[in-house]
């Protein structure tokens, strides 16, 4: 009766906002045109399209900005400014006389929705259904945070957690819907440019080795050791699958273990070296837009590219993909929805349990 | 000797806008590879000096560019035209490549490079069909070899210098 009543809300809340948002627009489309009705009092039609133009060309410079400065929090942890860039060859070296260790560690790198080191509720228990499921051998490696390069919550993360504080103040606390939204979708961008840095040939090798390096100090934390015979499974969802593509080759240097990726709902580019992994699984849902457009996107991806390293793996039949029926990116047709919760963790198991069987292909 | 440095002089005074604004594209082009070189942990010295070289090395190129199209233009469109105006009015239409340093930004920036590089083509190309009331494909025709030019020195001057920067950096992580 509960669990109904609580859908039911969820519903009328996600209406009521949908509803907020197109009232929202319809007033913003009528304020917009009533000041240019008066900007064209004041200003001439000319200056009316100088000034349109001036405005494109400020947004022009200001998304190239935005994730030019995105870069220098890593330039400054990887120049050693901020301290706390591990030697990668001393990572494990405090881990030798550790207890237990698993056969296979997976870990969860979550989506760009990710804000703290703590998931969403939906998040937690698909991941507290996905750990019940798991053989006794393999560890669930969970609240990573994805996108930032120290390991701390965008909150704590130097340099910028001043920004981020107020902006989460206004995303919680302020009583405007629409404030709130573009707060949201502040933070949800900060880690769509993350995703596009690891995925960039310049720039992509240093975000992605920082990741592998604070995926390796979380997995000398639970005792991991590379000469333990154990291997890793990278499960990432929508932009974690492009960060587990792009960690996974310096994972494996660095750890010296075989390395397999699982993606549900993956957004990725196709340009990172997957050749020396061994095996990548794609779990998509038949009705994922977001999904669908990573496909256009991402030219890496696009058959017109088959000397991409991702068309290449697909040649060679490199690529597991699995198609789950009716399942859509997020909400309530999501992977993390009670519909479709278990149809993924069961398809993440399977690909467990063929990554266990098959002997592993790369020299490690 | 002095009334051919009397002509350089003046001709120089008469380009200084087009020769300026060459050197600011360069300097902008030149900038959009500091970030990637910095990854490379290049020190402040080498950087600089790569910045200066390479962005004077590209206003040379587009000068150079501009030059082929002048004596394309008095070659076969029989247009002769003073080379102080000529550079002025082509540096113009090399103003968006002001923004160039946007390529740094991830991942976007190579498809705001080559919307750049249009934006310039399709710049000049228009300049001449304007300035000089030729029609559209033989001013297209008489920019593409200088455009070309451009083009493949920039590339050379990329494959030489910024590719080995950013392959640099994969191998040394690859060997991690």
């Amino acid at each position: 009766m509960s669990a109904s009543h609580a859908a039911a809300s969820q519903r009328f809340n996600l209406r009521l906002l949908l509803l907020v948002l197109a009232i929202g627009i319809g007033v913003n489309v009528v304020g917009v045109g009533h000041l240019l009705l008066g900007l064209r009092r004041v200003l001439s039609p000319a200056d009316l399209a100088l000034l349109l133009r001036f405005s494109g060309v400020l947004l022009l410079v200001l998304i190239p900005a935005a994730g030019i400065f995105s870069l220098v929090n890593q330039f400054a942890f990887w120049e050693g400014w901020l301290e706390g860039l591990p030697r990668a060859e001393q990572l494990f070296a405090g881990s030798a006389d550790a207890g237990a260790s698993y056969r296979c560690y997976v870990v969860y790198l979550d989506g760009i929705h990710q804000l703290e080191r703590d998931h969403p509720p939906r998040v937690s228990a698909f991941l507290e259904a996905l750990e019940q499921r798991l053989q006794r051998d393999t560890l669930l490696v969970r609240g990573l945070e994805t996108y930032t390069v120290m390991p701390v919550a965008l909150a704590e993360d130097a340099g910028s957690a001043w920004f981020w504080r107020r902006l989460f103040a206004l995303q919680e606390q302020h009583p405007n819907l629409l404030v709130q939204l573009l707060a949201a979708i502040f933070v949800q961008g900060n880690n769509v440019i993350k995703v596009g840095i690891s995925s960039d040939r310049r720039y992509g090798p240093i975000l992605n080795y920082e990741l592998a390096l604070k995926i390796c100090l979380r997995l000398a934390e639970v005792g991991f050791r590379p000469d333990c015979g154990s291997r890793i499974a990278l499960v990432g969802y929508s932009g974690g699958a492009e960060m587990a593509m792009g960690v996974a080759d310096y994972l494996r240097r660095i750890s010296r273990v075989p390395v397999s990726i699982i993606s549900f709902c993956g957004v990725f580019s196709g340009n990172q070296l997957v050749s020396s992994v061994d095996g990548i699984t794609t779990i998509v849902g038949s009705r994922d837009p977001v999904a669908a457009f990573g496909r256009i996107a991402y030219p890496g991806r696009s058959p017109l590219l088959p000397l991409s390293n991702w068309n290449k793996a697909v040649a060679r039949g490199f690529i597991d993909r699995r198609e789950i029926a009716g399942m859509n990116h997020n909400g309530n047709s999501g992977p993390f929805s009670d519909a479709f919760r278990l149809p993924v963790i069961t398809e993440i198991l399977a690909a467990l349990e063929r990554s266990a069987a098959a002997p592993a292909q790369r020299d490690c | 000797m002095e009334p051919i440095l009397d002509s350089l002089g003046g001709w120089l005074m008469r380009t200084d806008i087009g020769l300026g604004l060459l050197l600011v594209v360069g300097l902008s082009m030149s900038l959009s590879h500091v970030f990637a070189l910095l990854a490379n942990r290049l020190s402040a010295r080498q950087i600089l000096l790569r910045l200066l070289l390479d962005a004077l090395i590209l206003s040379l190129a587009f000068l150079l560019s501009t030059s082929i199209d002048m004596v394309l233009l008095s070659l076969y469109a029989s247009n002769p035209v003073h080379p102080s105006d000529f550079i002025n009015g082509v540096a113009a239409c090399l103003l968006p490549a002001c923004f160039y340093v946007c390529v740094a930004a991830p991942y976007i920036g190579e498809t705001i490079g080559l919307g750049i590089w249009v934006l310039l083509h399709l710049n000049v190309v228009t300049y001449v069909h304007v300035r000089f009331a030729l029609p559209w494909e033989q001013a297209l025709l008489l920019c593409s070899p200088g455009y070309l030019f451009a083009v493949l020195l920039v590339g050379l001057l990329f494959r030489q210098s910024w590719q080995r920067g950013y392959t640099m950096l994969a191998s040394e992580l690859g060997d991690a």
